[in-house]
């Protein structure tokens, strides 16, 4: 499937700074973080509300840029591309997983995940299969034609997760993907990104506040005033 | 030229549609999920469009009865100064030099003119329901000859009629309270129609035909009985409003004592030109304002040129309402997205696919709403209506028929198309700017 | 109060889309505005009228009327002849001469219509009281009646003299006391006359209209022999057009109408005599299509445009607000309260638009663009009546209450427990 050109860390997050001005105030968020991502890690991310986890991520997934310092994944300097760029490059190396799923609600489980294929030069077989294939990984092959309101909050996650997966990114950020889940739900919810991550060797970038997903990662920092503390390796 | 326009109108569409990456059928699903949204804005295109559709197919009737009357060998020729049949007044002296100049064409020794009385008649109509006694102005057309003037116009009878005689007068029967004899006519299909909706119910229900006057049928007029002999086959041009009828006897009776109109087979379209020229300016015994007949129908449709440009105002006025109508709707759909928006734009779909899909969507109402419209204002195709053709002091009062053609439709769907397009356009640009992030926040 | 200031806000909560609605409305109550002040007019003509009756004789079989002038003496007698008939109380003739202000561009611009009438018959002060045959001018303001009389006095001095309307003013570009000419056309073709324009009519219905005294008009049709080889111009024998008489009341018309239908003196050409109603009745006759379109399919289209994009507006917003309504609810507010609540966002907004779209079109018709310019018949020219500063909210209010009842009923009808179970 995906294959890095270089054997470093796929994800190399160097020297980044990220303020916010509101008026005349400035807002530091990220102050100096350095994170090197090996492929394949499975990497918690914690810490308290505005500590900065989603501007890190935000900064990872080529959301946002920073003020300064560097931000690589694969082979791209992406802190250095413009917007319409990125856009192109999210499609094929990111994928997201969100805490309230973000799916279309007049679209069907089938084609929320086809969505970011239907942006890559695929022929309608192609796009088939792939949206088939990932729709199986996470269990839905029966609910396909189900629209997002006709699924249960675990389901939607799912399908969720099936659109993150779909493009075979280089890596997969999720953004609290258990907050708004019971426990059961939660708890499928991980196994099914431990599951990818040992099966399809996929990188995920885990941000949550929740220790039951902390523990799960197999690598995990913390995010305090814009520095980050590694807390177990 | 319009359907040029339409077909670069809808190539652009197709040009969004294929260039959008973002699957139609989610706007179709949007639309129909908001259905009551996408309804009512529609529906105000359909309006729009269907008033303005049969606005453009009334002004086409009253084109193509303008413009298909009239032959261009033929030279009407009328008094100076006159502009239209009824304020002619020709000095009976000179006709026939006119009509025996070496440019009209001759039959049988006989030159193919035709010396025409036209005059407006006041009828008082029948009024069975009681009310306002109602007044009917009928346009009379007094004639020498009816074969010679229906063959130098063109003009045949329906099957069954025939034209009214030398006398121009026939007995009334015996049993008949009007002893004096009837006065024979040949009627145009329209003014038959018209003359056929006066008759009472027992008279309907003996009537040959139900919805006109026919050969046999009788109509009052000038306190004298006109009995209809022949019917003209006359659709499409404006002596289809016309009554004929022995001059002598129709100039009496309606006061006009001279010839008005005088009507000049030449030998072609270019002898025509040629008559008409020397007639305005080499003819020196009378002051003459000659004309080549299909230019002169031809002036009249300049009536149907005021109408195009108050059509024109009221498209331009009423669009506003289609415009601002998908602009709410568009405008509370992106608001309503904001979310899909940004999940959209982290997927990686750029902003021109952004702007595109929200603009193929307010097209798409357009589209529903226009195609709705024109449906419905061409069932308009193929009525009657009347209205007054050419202007001050005279005027011609014709029946047309509305015609919905491919250039109206076309006209009805770009302009709906082009509302959509400037509705949906800020609303689209709108969506177009926002921030995915702050979208999803 | 506190009420209406709720209102007020929500209205102002989306200022762009209420912006927007008001806009339509305007623009469209504006097209029926035009189109009802057209038929207003035409309404108001062709009505039978109660008090200041008047009857019209014209030509009975042929169109258009052309009646000897010598008519006019028996007609002003109402072809009295026998003890006890009926006489008019009063009678004003009408001869038209229509003329071009360039012989070289005869187009309708440039075309005047006028009538050639006794003065005496514009205005005059009977017995104390300002009496007037013209349709339209019983209704002048005190000032602009004495402003009558005096210009009636003038140009019954001014043997050329001629009372012009304010339109006449713009496109002859003249002003009071100057001189123009006007080259006979169409059945007035031969005669040239010369006019010196003595007063303008006050605004309103005669702004297209231009009398002036019938003496003038009447040597010069007497003179035209003399300059054309002894041969009389077309019109010398039938130089009246038509006669207006003015009679007690209907009984009076019907008899009135039966002695000059009847007379001898009367009988070649044969005339009609019809109450002024139902003789221009009969001559938008031929227009009746084009009305009848106005009227139902035009005006209509408008109002159906107007309500649809109003209802639009409306249940948009209250989709939404549903989870506001909800709070409503929950905090005691009624159902009827909060359908009154939506219904009364929405006729304000379609009231207010109405008023300013009516007030626009006042302004702008009557004051910028001199009337709406739209010949028929003998109407060339309407002005919108200051009934319009009704219509105009009446219509956007109703389109409103319309268009917002089905929106206004969900709001009413809102499920708490389904809205707040949707959020949660």
């Amino acid at each position: 499937m995906n294959n890095p050109t270089n054997d470093g860390p796929i994800v190399r997050v160097h020297g980044v700074h990220k303020f916010f001005r509101r008026g005349s105030e400035r807002l530091d968020v990220l102050n100096g973080v350095t994170l090197d991502v090996p492929e394949g890690e499975f990497l918690g991310l914690m810490g308290p509300s505005g500590s900065g986890k989603t501007t890190l991520l935000n900064l990872i997934a080529g959301l946002d840029k920073p003020s300064q310092g560097e931000v690589r994944v694969g082979d791209r300097l992406i802190s250095a591309m413009s917007e319409g760029e990125l856009a192109g490059w999210r499609t094929r190396h990111i994928g997201f997983i969100f805490q309230f799923y973000h799916l279309l609600p007049v679209l069907s489980a089938y084609e929320n995940v086809e969505l970011p294929l239907l942006l890559l030069p695929l022929s309608a077989a192609q796009r088939k299969q792939q949206a088939t294939t990932a729709l199986e990984l996470v269990g839905l092959s029966d609910r396909v034609r189900h629209r997002p309101g006709q699924l249960s909050g675990g389901e939607q996650q799912r399908v969720g997760i099936a659109r993150a997966i779909v493009t075979d990114p280089t890596l997969i950020v999720a953004d609290e993907p258990t907050g708004d889940l019971d426990a059961h739900s939660a708890k499928e919810i991980l196994d099914l990104l431990c599951e990818l991550r040992q099966t399809l060797g996929k990188t995920i970038l885990l941000v949550t506040h929740d220790p039951r997903a902390a523990e799960r990662t197999n690598r995990l920092m913390h995010l305090d005033k814009g520095l980050l503390v590694e807390q177990r390796l | 030229m319009i359907l040029k326009l339409l077909a670069v109108a809808v190539a652009l569409m197709l040009l969004l549609w294929g260039i959008g990456k973002i699957p139609l059928s989610y706007n179709l699903r949007n639309l129909t999920v908001r259905w009551k949204t996408t309804l009512m804005t529609a529906l105000a295109f359909t309006a729009v469009i269907a008033l303005l559709t049969v606005m453009m197919a009334f002004v086409e009737g009253m084109k193509r009865m303008t413009e298909g009357t009239g032959r261009p060998d033929n030279v009407l020729v009328l008094s100076d100064g006159a502009t239209d049949e009824g304020i002619s007044n020709l000095p009976i002296g000179d006709l026939s030099e006119i009509e025996n100049l070496p440019e009209v064409a001759r039959a049988e020794d006989r030159p193919l003119a035709s010396r025409e009385a036209f005059m407006v008649a006041i009828q008082s109509a029948p009024t069975p329901s009681g009310g306002r006694p109602k007044r009917r102005f009928l346009q009379l057309r007094g004639i020498e000859d009816p074969r010679l003037t229906a063959w130098i116009h063109d003009l045949e009878l329906l099957p069954g009629g025939s034209w009214f005689s030398e006398a121009g007068v026939q007995e009334a029967p015996a049993d008949g309270d009007t002893p004096a004899p009837m006065i024979q006519a040949v009627l145009g299909e329209g003014v038959a129609r018209e003359l056929g909706r006066d008759r009472t119910p027992q008279q309907l229900a003996a009537a040959k035909k139900p919805d006109r006057l026919d050969v046999g049928d009788t109509f009052t007029l000038g306190n004298r009985t006109w009995i209809v002999v022949g019917v003209l086959d006359s659709a499409g041009s404006t002596f289809n409003s016309e009554i004929w009828a022995k001059r002598s006897l129709a100039a009496a009776m309606f006061g006009k004592e001279n010839y008005t109109t005088l009507v000049l087979r030449a030998k072609d379209a270019e002898t025509a030109k040629r008559l008409e020229t020397f007639l305005a300016e080499g003819y020196e015994k009378a002051a003459l304002n000659p004309k080549v007949e299909l230019d002169f129908y031809k002036d009249l449709s300049e009536t149907s040129a005021q109408f195009s440009y108050a059509i024109g105002f009221l498209a331009i006025v009423m669009s506003i309402g289609g415009i601002f109508g998908v602009m709410n709707t568009m405008f509370a759909a992106v608001g309503q997205r904001v979310g899909d928006i940004g999940v959209l734009r982290l997927l990686g779909f750029n902003r021109r696919q952004i702007l595109v899909s929200f603009l193929l969507e307010s097209l798409l109402i357009a589209l529903i709403g226009g195609l709705l419209g024109c449906a419905i204002g061409s069932l308009s195709d193929g009525w009657t209506a009347s209205s007054v053709v050419g202007g001050h002091g005279g005027g011609k009062f014709i029946v047309l028929q509305l015609a919905v053609d491919a250039e109206i439709i076309a006209t009805g769907i770009l302009l709906s198309l082009s509302m959509g397009l400037l509705g949906g356009l800020l609303p689209a640009l709108s969506a177009m700017r926002l921030r995915p992030l702050d979208a999803l926040r | 109060m506190k009420y209406f200031k709720l209102i007020f806000r929500n209205i102002g909560r989306n200022p762009l889309r209420s912006l927007l609605t008001s806009l339509v409305t305007i623009v469209l109550v504006f097209v029926v505005t035009m189109v009802w002040s057209i038929l207003w007019l035409l309404d108001i003509v062709t009505t039978e009228k109660s008090e200041n009756f008047q009857a019209m004789v014209t030509e009975r079989w042929s169109a258009p009327s052309h009646i000897p002038l010598s008519y006019a003496e028996v007609l002003g007698r109402g072809a009295a002849r026998n003890p006890g008939d009926v006489r008019p109380l009063d009678s004003m003739t009408w001869q038209f001469y229509i003329g071009t202000l360039d012989p070289e561009d005869p187009s309708s611009k440039n075309m005047m219509f006028t009538i050639a009438c006794d003065p005496d018959k514009i205005a005059a002060v009977k017995e104390g009281k300002f009496t007037t045959m013209m349709e339209g001018l019983e209704s002048l303001a005190d000032g602009q009646e004495d402003q009558l009389i005096a210009d009636v006095a003038k140009l019954k001095d001014a043997p050329r003299g001629i009372i012009v309307g304010q339109n006449h003013l713009k496109i002859t570009n003249k002003r009071i006391g100057e001189r123009f000419k006007l080259t006979g056309v169409s059945i007035t073709k031969g005669l040239d006359l010369e006019f010196e324009i003595v007063a303008a009519f006050p605004p309103g219905r005669y702004d297209t209209m231009a009398v002036f005294n019938r003496e003038y008009f009447n040597n010069e049709l007497d003179a035209y022999p003399r300059s054309h080889n002894g041969q009389k111009h077309p019109l010398a024998d039938r130089s009246l057009n038509l006669m207006v008489l003015k009679v007690a009341d209907s009984a009076a018309f019907t008899r009135l109408a039966s002695q000059i239908e009847k007379s001898p003196e009367l009988s070649d050409p044969a005339i009609r005599c019809e109450t002024m109603a139902s003789g221009l009745a009969s001559m938008l006759e031929m227009f009746r299509d084009l009305i009848w379109g106005m009227r139902w399919m035009l005006a209509p289209a408008c109002l159906a445009t107007i309500l649809l994009v109003i209802a639009n507006a409306i249940s948009i917003s209250v989709r939404e607000r549903r989870l506001e309504l909800a709070v409503l609810k929950v905090l005691g507010f009624r159902p009827y309260q909060i359908m009154v609540l939506v219904l009364g966002e929405s006729i304000l907004l379609g009231a207010g638009a109405g008023l300013v779209s009516a007030a626009l079109s006042y302004g702008v018709i009557n004051w910028g663009m001199g009337g709406i310019a739209f010949s028929i018949g003998f109407f060339d020219r309407f002005m919108v009546p200051v009934d319009a500063f009704w219509w105009g909210p009446a219509v956007g209010g109703l389109a409103a209450l319309l268009g917002s009842f089905l929106p206004a009923w969900t709001a009413r009808s809102v499920k708490v427990a389904e809205v707040f179970s949707k959020v949660a």
